[in-house]
């Protein structure tokens, strides 16, 4: 008897614990603080992983350049490049590098078939600097006030406008981007401006304005 | 993908070498022929030019990116058609751009006469001054003609920030002497003149110094203050000649003959 009573009351205790454990009902853990700073931690720097790789050439930015970049805004109608690039040696001292930052605003999109997409302008403001000890980015202290009337040798400001076309990659056959696209733009710089600002006439539009091309691949 | 990734990058690259439509870099020191021009010209002003009597020697300066200026001053000259040669006192740019001395030197082109071009302070910026050695050649230079040395000096000392001894005094004693029984007199040419600011202040009296080593030293020209302009600048009778800017529309003509020289300033 004392067995019997035993072994009733281990099973209920087995199944009361069973029944627990089945319960649709949890009772919600709150988040601590420290799990909703790890989570908005996270979420942070999340935001930094690069949405984008970039290649491109010319473009007062050296021969080749390529980096990494951030697509944002609603339609994802913004996009913020950092490229590095070179200029070769040519008949110089060295090879030289150069860094930019770019701001690209692509205002439409506009779907077709197959995954095909075009966005038919692209207006780009970006910042180049050029490394070595032969650019400065203010007057050397050397010179009297207002010697050279330039801002910097070292750094110049761009700006271009272009076109993309864009391929959505197919969910089975993405490896490691989800889209690419392809793109031209046609820019010119604060000096190449000046320059012609200076002597209208004389300066032909093709001295100012380059073209280049460049591949984007959105990696996220 | 990485084929396709490879192919892009490739054809980016291959696209670039098209240096006309693509531009690299405004400070890209990659100029196709002619280079070293002030040598070649130096060949054609002495074997054309070694046994004249005249000497009538067009001197323009500070052409800048004022191209449009720049183009009607040259039209002037080869219109003239009696001048032997040109000399360029300096700033051929701006900024030291790769394609302001493209446009500079094609610009320069078109003259009718042979001429040689100085290297200014605007011309050092950037790599400017790699650009101008591969175009132009080295920044000290001379050649004779009809029996006069013309020295042109590098004299942009501020560029250097006063490290380098500029002018090349070394250059000048060198000079003076080499070549001595082909010329009787000398000319100096600068695009900074020894009073400006840019000039080495310490070197102003040694300058003058040099200059006494030169045999028969008639004048000296200069650019870089953008006027037409005179003045002995050390009160000894040598006379500085400043050459005006393209955009002031005036340039110098110098007629030297055997025992005198006459200078007529050019407006256009």
């Amino acid at each position: 008897m004392k067995w019997k009573l035993c072994i009733i009351s281990l099973l209920t205790l087995v199944s009361l614990r069973a029944m627990a454990d089945d319960s649709i009902y949890v009772k919600p853990s709150s988040p601590s603080r420290y799990d909703r700073r790890v989570n908005r931690y996270r979420k942070n720097w999340g935001a930094l992983i690069p949405t984008l790789f970039v290649f491109q050439n010319a473009g007062n930015m050296g021969t080749l350049s390529g980096g990494i970049g951030w697509d944002y805004g609603r339609r994802k109608q913004w996009e913020t490049e950092l490229m590095f690039g070179f200029v070769p040696k040519h008949q110089s001292h060295r090879t030289k590098v150069t860094m930019t930052l770019k701001e690209n605003y692509l205002p439409w999109s506009i779907g077709m078939k197959h995954g095909w997409s075009i966005e038919p302008l692209s207006a780009s403001f970006y910042l180049n600097t050029i490394f070595g000890h032969e650019f400065w980015k203010q007057q050397p202290s050397r010179y009297p006030k207002g010697y050279y009337k330039l801002l910097s040798t070292r750094v110049r400001v761009n700006i271009a406008i272009g076109q993309h076309i864009t391929w959505q990659i197919p969910q089975e056959r993405r490896h490691m981007s989800r889209s690419i696209s392809l793109f031209y733009e046609v820019s010119t710089c604060d000096w190449y401006i000046v320059s012609k600002v200076v002597d209208w006439g004389g300066i032909p539009l093709r001295d100012i304005v380059g073209l280049s091309f460049g591949v984007k691949f959105q990696t996220l | 993908m990485k084929k396709l990734l490879i192919l892009l990058l490739f054809s980016l690259v291959s696209f670039s070498s098209c240096d006309d439509i693509f531009k690299t870099h405004p400070y890209d020191v990659n100029f196709k022929h002619p280079h070293h021009i002030n040598a070649q010209q130096i060949i054609r002003i002495e074997t054309d030019f070694a046994d004249s009597d005249t000497l009538r020697v067009a001197f323009i300066s500070d052409t800048h990116g004022w191209m449009t200026h720049t183009k009607q001053e040259l039209d002037m000259l080869n219109e003239r058609k009696d001048v032997d040669f040109v000399i360029h006192c300096g700033d051929l740019t701006d900024t030291g751009m790769r394609y302001e001395f493209e446009r500079a030197r094609d610009m320069l082109s078109r003259l009718r006469y042979p001429y040689v071009a100085l290297i200014g302070n605007h011309d050092f910026l950037g790599t400017g001054e790699e650009a101008y050695e591969v175009i132009w050649g080295e920044k000290n230079f001379s050649f004779i003609a009809g029996g006069v040395k013309f020295v042109c000096l590098d004299t942009s000392a501020l560029e250097y920030d006063y490290m380098a001894m500029v002018p090349d005094l070394d250059y000048m004693e060198y000079e003076a002497t080499r070549d001595s029984s082909r010329f009787d007199r000398t000319v100096v040419v600068m695009h900074v003149p020894p009073s400006s600011e840019e000039f080495n202040k310490n070197l102003r009296k040694t300058f003058r110094y040099y200059l006494s080593l030169f045999p028969n030293l008639q004048f000296c020209v200069f650019g870089h203050n953008h006027h037409t302009y005179e003045e002995e600048m050390y009160n000894d009778g040598l006379m500085f000649y400043g050459v005006g800017s393209a955009e002031k529309h005036q340039c110098r003509l110098f007629t030297i003959t055997r025992n005198d020289y006459e200078v007529e300033t050019l407006y256009y």
